[in-house]
């Protein structure tokens, strides 16, 4: 059943230009047609009694066929991806080109299958071939506006992204070199053979080859201009959502194949330093979308730290940190792109649109973790677990997010303070009333999140444990990995 | 000791302070005229005085405030003089004591500023605001001294620091076992009762005597009448801490007069400070005394 | 459902009908109404008992419960009193004047009641988590409150929640390593195993903590924030404002300092051996807090900036007051609260009653409203008293107590400070009263009328509180020994005119009777005596040889102390507002430096410097 997560959107992405051609209607219903298909799949999925389970694509038993891993974690992120998706749903921005926006709503399915590959894959071959199917996607994306401005941006995404690529293939290729698997479960046996300074230096491959869609720091610089010069949905896909696949990827990894400290340490240094170099650099943005994309790259940079941390509590944090993300940056995104433009702008715009203040003051102090909206549980998870850690670089990190955190404030509620301003009243926001809403099923999330916060604290500890228990992926994997059984490697 | 005895000491400490104060102010104007060898007024000058001023047809005011300010000028100090005990009186001293005394007498000084505000005049103003500014320069180093006192006899209770101070004789006065502290205390006190080279805000021939510009008939008697208690009220704390009080009326009324004297004589000597250095003055030389007192009494 | 639930439960509901009541002129009346309720439901519940919350949940592995002691009780007495005085005074004229002129009642009185609400969650905390909670909503809630003017007070908020983020931010790291340490943010659990935490351990948590609930209260060095985003705020939320909020800062000092850490621990823990223990860096940060921002005050030509600093200095008072922590200092800190948020609250509704009618706070620009405004005039003169702690107010009561303990406990230094404070308050107060009701009446303001009674009741009330509860104390005496048993702190020996001491007592029954009684001399003296008085024209006065008109300004409150500021004058270098401004540059020139990487030219050389040096650290022994 689960292939059909990532084959529904695919095919779809596939058919919908043909489709288009045949009937504007069907053209119009496939998409979202097979993005709730995906979620019906995923609801039906989800019973506790039966999971984990593991299954191989087409017939074909591993090493040669594709492994899908099916945990309660997999599942969230695949529910997320097409309930995403669905509500970010490329929209016709009325420049009356058609057939880009086919193409805009092509390649955002194409995105939502790979991404749903990269939260399912058990093996790295494949989520190497699914994260490169979701970088194309992203690729034109992020093209889509057509301006020069547009282009360069996009331009920059790609050396970064393919030479990221590069770097990670050569991380599998060290990886394969040494013990000849790439399966997940099977590398999980055989991690003792990476502990060496090989298997540390195919980690950071990896990292920083993933990295790079992660808005991991120093490999992030495209973050900014990308998400300034797409339309607010993309932005709003990548930052809330391919971001944090390509984190999901680096933290099975560090689970199931790589469990050493030093790692650990990397992990929360470079997050450390992401969290701070964004939130400085968003104190500074001078317009709204920039700013979002800063705080951004600073989030990602807690989400490193919160899955930096060992253990149980570590995959906690680190799911309700990127769960709490995944949910706020696009609706953000979407006010920006209501009000869009530059800070200066931006006076009185709440006064016009009440709604929409709202919920930006909503996002806003979620963000910076006002108990008890969900954002502050994400931060206090992490701040014990920091404590609990101690060591110069816990302390390091427990000082930079409470930090960050006064920076977060200071920017966000400097422009909420200009949105509310008497500004004058002759330019009137435009008037699109979409945005808004869609932005306003991401507030009622985060409401929802507070009022049942303990029933979805009891799901994220058991999602944490079953994530964190590498035997019981083993176990689950085991038995369709016929050279695992055999015990020895190829 | 009965309520009825309590209610007649309370009418008859102010009264006494009255009568004492008038003579305190006749020898003021004795020791100036001594010095600058005139004859001087006689005994019932003072009193004259006052009844004059009462008596003048022209009763100038400005308004509510400025009758109240005198109300508050002379109630103050009336209240004032209950807290502090007098051979063989003791009032309300053990109710209130040191602390709530310094600060009763604050109450007069507000209600003179209050009456002199409404009487908009600049002179006046200006007058309150260099009284003001001279109140905060002469209270730091007093406020120094009275922490020392309280804690040398550790206690705030002024009719006990008496008591102590009798039980053990001279040796235990407070100008004894204290002196530097003593010594800073005259200084405050002479700021305090505005006399020269303190006397900056009145300053006749520069703001037209300040505070008093626009004060005349009773207003002017009123501030007369204060002006006893405030003489009085200074006297009799300084004896308080530093010399034992008073074992009887005979040594009582010595003590407080030859303790007027010294600011008296002192204050005709000397020309008239400006506001600036009057403050850098008191805080200065008698701050510096009274924290090494304190600090050697501690 | 508890008392205290339903405590908590009416400031909830009161939410929604406060904005409804905001919405119409007739409506608007009833706006006090529920604070009435709740004062009469906190008066009903008795501060000696502990109330306990029917609501408590296990969330996070953390179990959140709610209580209120006669320390929270203390503190809620004021925040709802303020309230209801906040609403008596917008529910009339100037509720009217201020929805005309454009601004949003609905705002207003919901961000009021949010602020009461949030206050009486933070002040039934009954544990760490809840505290944090509460402190955090708190300082929320005081942010519409304070932007709701407009303009420079944007700003000032926006400067607010920065300041109160990094003090909430402090804190929560306190609480997390409360948590990590002793593994319990229940204050059974936890106080169990403090003391048995290392010296830099509790250190530490005192520095966060002091430092974190210090924000809230402005003491220095975070003091900047917090004159304009009271001042600048509109009439009842900055009277609202100043009188309580800040407050909470000393209530979760009391609680976590005093009755978690507890003031011997803080007494033991030594910063400079032999000479300095961290009880007494808090009393000399409380001591610094009275006197740099009253001299501020005193600098001041804004009739609002001029309270709201002095609010900062008063804050001082209480702090010190409360680390002495004997009797009688604990004592004098706590009630300190009470006495100030009356005087306060009169002080600041007086002043914009005052703007209410001259549309103006600059001290430059008003003077001889006494003839115009008498009642205000009056209500801003016994809160000037009391502000500045002089007899027969209560302001006089609970400093007397501060200034007592520190003669007992031999602080003359600290002793000295507070006397500081008060004199420059003296000064600074008067400068207030003189530059707005005394001297000459300008001729704009000729037709001026007294505020109306929706405006004067409330201050006319309070005045009546300070008062009475200066004369007798031993009435909030009486709560404030509940507040003291429940951190664990002595209580003086009581009574209803003051308390008794072996080493100097106070009664301000006698007290106040004797000073009533000789005004009562003195007016019999004054009335009785003399002449009969002529009241004359303000302009019909003596001036030295030069005649006075209308058009001679002689309002110098630009420089009201001229000989004192010779000497003081540069001391103002304003130290703080560069440390603040140097702080803020530092960021500014870090995010610079950081939105120069995110454009720089070549991105992709950073990658691979990034694998290299992960290569080289990998590789590396």
């Amino acid at each position: 059943m689960m292939a059909y997560a990532v084959a529904l959107p695919l095919v779809a992405a596939f058919l919908l230009p043909v489709l288009h051609n045949a009937s504007r209607w069907l053209g119009i219903l496939v998409g979202p047609a097979a993005l709730v298909a995906v979620l019906l799949v995923v609801f039906q999925s989800w019973q506790p009694a039966v999971l984990p389970f593991a299954m191989d694509l087409g017939g074909f038993a591993p090493p040669w066929g594709i492994t899908f891993y099916v945990d309660a974690l997999a599942l969230l992120f695949c529910g997320a991806v097409a309930l995403m998706t669905l509500l970010l749903w490329p929209r016709d921005e009325g420049d009356g080109d058609a057939d880009a926006l086919v193409r805009r709503r092509s390649l955002t399915l194409l995105l939502a299958a790979a991404a749903a590959g990269l939260a399912l894959s058990g093996d790295l071959f494949n989520i190497y071939v699914f994260y490169e199917l979701a970088a194309v996607a992203s690729y034109g994306l992020a093209a889509e506006r057509g301006t020069p401005a547009a282009y360069a941006a996009a331009f920059r995404y790609l050396m970064l992204s393919a030479l990221g690529s590069v770097i990670a293939l050569a991380g599998i290729a060290i990886i394969y070199f040494e013990t000849g698997t790439l399966n997940l479960a099977h590398l999980s046996l055989l991690a003792g053979e990476l502990q060496g300074p090989t298997g540390m230096a195919a980690f950071l491959c990896l990292l920083v080859g993933f990295g790079v869609k992660a808005e991991l720091f120093p490999v992030n610089a495209w973050v900014p201009e990308v998400y300034g010069v797409t339309t607010r949905r993309t932005a709003g896909l990548l930052a809330g959502l391919v971001s944090k696949l390509a984190v999901l990827v680096l933290v099975r990894l560090l689970v199931l194949v790589f469990p050493q400290e030093g790692l650990r340490d990397a992990l929360l240094l470079l997050g450390v330093l992401g969290l701070i170099g964004g939130e400085l650099a968003a104190w500074k943005a001078r317009d709204m979308t920039r700013m979002l994309a800063f705080s951004s790259i600073g989030q990602l940079g807690l989400v490193f730290v919160a899955f930096s941390l060992p253990g149980t509590a570590g995959l906690v944090a680190g799911i309700v940190v990127a769960v709490h993300h995944m949910v706020l940056k696009p609706g953000l995104f979407l006010l920006a792109g209501q009000w869009g433009g530059g800070l200066r702008g931006l006076a009185g715009a709440a006064r016009r649109a009440p709604l929409a203040g709202l919920l930006f003051v909503l996002f806003a102090l979620s963000l910076v973790g006002l108990p008890p909206l969900p954002g502050f549980w994400a931060k206090f998870l992490v701040l014990t677990g920091l404590a609990g850690q101690g060591g110069g670089l816990g302390w390091l990190a427990m000082v930079a997010i409470l930090v960050a955190t006064v920076l977060e404030v200071s920017y966000l509620f400097r422009l909420a303070g200009r949105l509310y301003s008497r500004g004058d009243d002759e330019v009137p926001a435009a008037a699109t009333g979409g945005g808004t809403v869609t932005a306003g099923v991401f507030g009622a999330l985060v409401v929802a999140a507070v009022v049942f916060a303990p029933a979805l604290w009891d799901e994220v500890q058991d999602m944490g444990a079953g994530a964190g228990d590498a035997a019981l992926y083993v176990r689950t994997v085991g038995p369709m990995v016929p050279t695992m059984i055999s015990g020895g490697a190829p | 000791m009965s309520i009825t005895e309590l209610l007649l000491e309370l009418v008859l400490m102010p009264i006494v302070a009255f009568v004492i104060g008038l003579f305190m102010v006749l020898m003021m104007r004795r020791i100036g005229a001594r010095l600058q060898r005139r004859v001087g007024p006689p005994v019932f000058q003072p009193l004259y005085d006052i009844v004059k001023l009462y008596g003048k047809r022209t009763q100038v005011s400005h308004g509510l405030m400025h009758d109240i300010g005198i109300v508050m000028a002379v109630g103050g100090y009336v209240a004032a003089e209950t807290l502090l005990p007098m051979p063989g009186m003791n009032g309300i001293a053990e109710k209130g004591g040191l602390i709530a005394l310094l600060y009763v007498i604050m109450i007069p000084s507000l209600g003179l500023a209050l009456g002199v505000g409404q009487c908009a005049n600049p002179n006046g103003s200006i007058g309150i605001s260099r009284a003001l500014t001279a109140m905060l320069a002469y209270d730091i180093p007093f406020v120094i001294v009275i922490f020392g006192v309280a804690w040398h006899f550790g206690t705030t209770n002024l009719v006990e620091i008496i008591a102590l101070q009798q039980a053990g004789g001279i040796a235990t006065w407070g100008a004894v076992e204290m002196p530097l502290l003593a010594i800073a205390g005259l200084f405050g006190m002479q700021a305090m009762l505005g006399k020269q080279p303190f006397e900056i805000y009145v300053a006749p021939a520069e703001i037209a005597t300040g505070p008093m510009v626009e004060m005349g008939g009773k207003y002017l008697g009123g501030l007369f009448v204060m002006q006893c208690f405030q003489l009085y009220t200074a006297a009799v704390l300084y004896v308080t801490l530093f010399l034992g009080g008073g074992e009887n009326w005979l040594f009582f009324l010595i003590k407080i007069f030859a303790v007027v004297a010294i600011p008296m004589s002192i204050a005709f000597l000397f020309p008239r400070y400006r506001t600036e250095d009057l403050v850098g003055l008191l805080w200065k030389w008698p701050v510096m005394a009274a924290l090494i007192g304190v600090a050697l009494v501690m | 459902m508890t008392h205290l639930d339903l405590l908590l439960l009416v400031a909830l509901i009161n939410l929604p009908v406060a904005w409804w009541l905001a919405g119409g002129a007739t409506r608007r009346r009833l706006l006090a109404l529920p604070y009435g309720l709740m004062l009469g439901m906190l008066l009903y519940m008795d501060p000696g008992a502990t109330w306990d919350s029917g609501l408590s949940w296990v969330f996070l592995g953390q179990s959140l419960s709610w209580r209120l002691d006669g320390l929270g009780w203390f503190f809620a007495l004021p925040t709802i009193g303020a309230a209801l005085a906040a609403a008596a005074y917008s529910s009339g004229e100037w509720g009217e004047d201020f929805a005309g002129a454009g601004g949003s009642m609905g705002w207003l009185q919901l961000a009021l009641a949010a602020n009461v609400f949030a206050m009486l969650v933070l002040l039934a905390a009954g544990d760490l988590l809840t505290l944090f909670i509460g402190w955090e909503l708190v300082s929320w809630a005081g942010l519409p409150l304070m932007v709701l003017a407009g303009g420079a007070a944007v700003g000032a908020g926006i400067r607010y929640i920065t300041y109160a983020m990094g003090g909430g931010m402090a804190v929560l790291l306190g609480v997390v390593l409360v948590y990590v340490w002793t593994g319990s943010l229940v204050p059974a659990d936890f106080m169990a195993v403090l003391p048995t935490l290392a010296s830099w351990q509790v250190g530490l948590l005192v520095a966060l903590f002091f430092g974190g609930f210090g924000v809230k209260m402005a003491l220095l060095p975070f003091h900047l924030w917090q004159a304009p985003a009271y001042g600048l705020s509109v009439g009842p939320a900055a009277a609202f404002l100043g009188a309580i909020s800040s407050r909470m800062g000393l209530f979760a000092m009391a609680l976590v300092l005093v009755k978690f850490i507890t003031l011997e621990r803080l007494v033991d823990l030594t910063v400079i051996p032999g000479l300095l223990d961290s009880r007494d860096v808090l009393a000399w940060v409380a001591a610094f807090t009275i006197i740099l921002p009253t001299y501020t005050a005193l600098k001041q030509n804004d009739a609002r900036l001029l309270l709201a600093w002095h609010g900062i200095g008063q804050g001082g008072y209480m702090v010190l007051g409360l680390v002495m922590g004997d009797a009688m200092g604990s004592a004098g800190g706590l009630l300190h609260v009470f006495n100030y948020a009356t005087n306060q609250a009169v002080l600041l509704l007086a002043v914009f009653a005052v703007m209410h009618r001259t549309g103006t706070a600059d001290l430059n620009r008003m003077g001889g409203l006494i003839v115009r405004m008498p009642l205000s005039f009056l209500a801003l003169l016994i809160g000037i008293i009391g502000l500045a702690g002089l007899p027969p107010m209560n302001g006089f009561v609970s400093k007397w107590l501060v200034y007592r303990s520190l003669v007992l406990e031999g602080e003359p230094l600290l002793f000295l400070a507070a006397i500081i404070g008060t004199l420059g308050t003296i000064l600074s107060v008067y400068k207030l009263i003189h530059n707005i009701f005394l001297g000459q009446l300008r001729v704009e303001h000729e037709d001026i009328r007294e505020a109306p009674w929706s405006m004067t009741g409330p201050m006319l009330v309070l005045c009546a509180v300070i008062v009475v509860t200066g004369t007798m104390p031993g009435l909030v005496l009486g709560v404030v020994a509940d507040a003291q048993q429940a951190i664990g702190l002595a209580v003086p020996d009581y009574h209803l005119g003051g308390v008794t001491s072996p080493a100097g007592g106070l009664d301000m029954l006698w007290l106040n009777g004797v000073i009533m009684a000789g005004f009562a001399v003195g007016a019999v003296l004054f009335y009785g005596f003399g002449g009969r008085t002529k009241r004359v024209h303000q302009l019909d006065n003596y001036a030295g040889g030069h005649f006075l008109t209308a058009d001679v300004r002689y309002q110098y409150s630009d420089n009201f102390y001229p000989g004192l500021m010779h000497h003081i004058g540069g001391w103002y270098r304003g130290s703080f507002q560069w440390l603040e401004g140097a702080l803020i540059s530092v960021v500014d020139l870090l995010a610079t430096a950081l939105r120069g990487f995110y454009h720089q030219a070549q991105p992709a050389a950073w990658v691979l410097f990034t694998i290299t040096l992960g290569f080289a650290w990998a590789v590396l022994p």
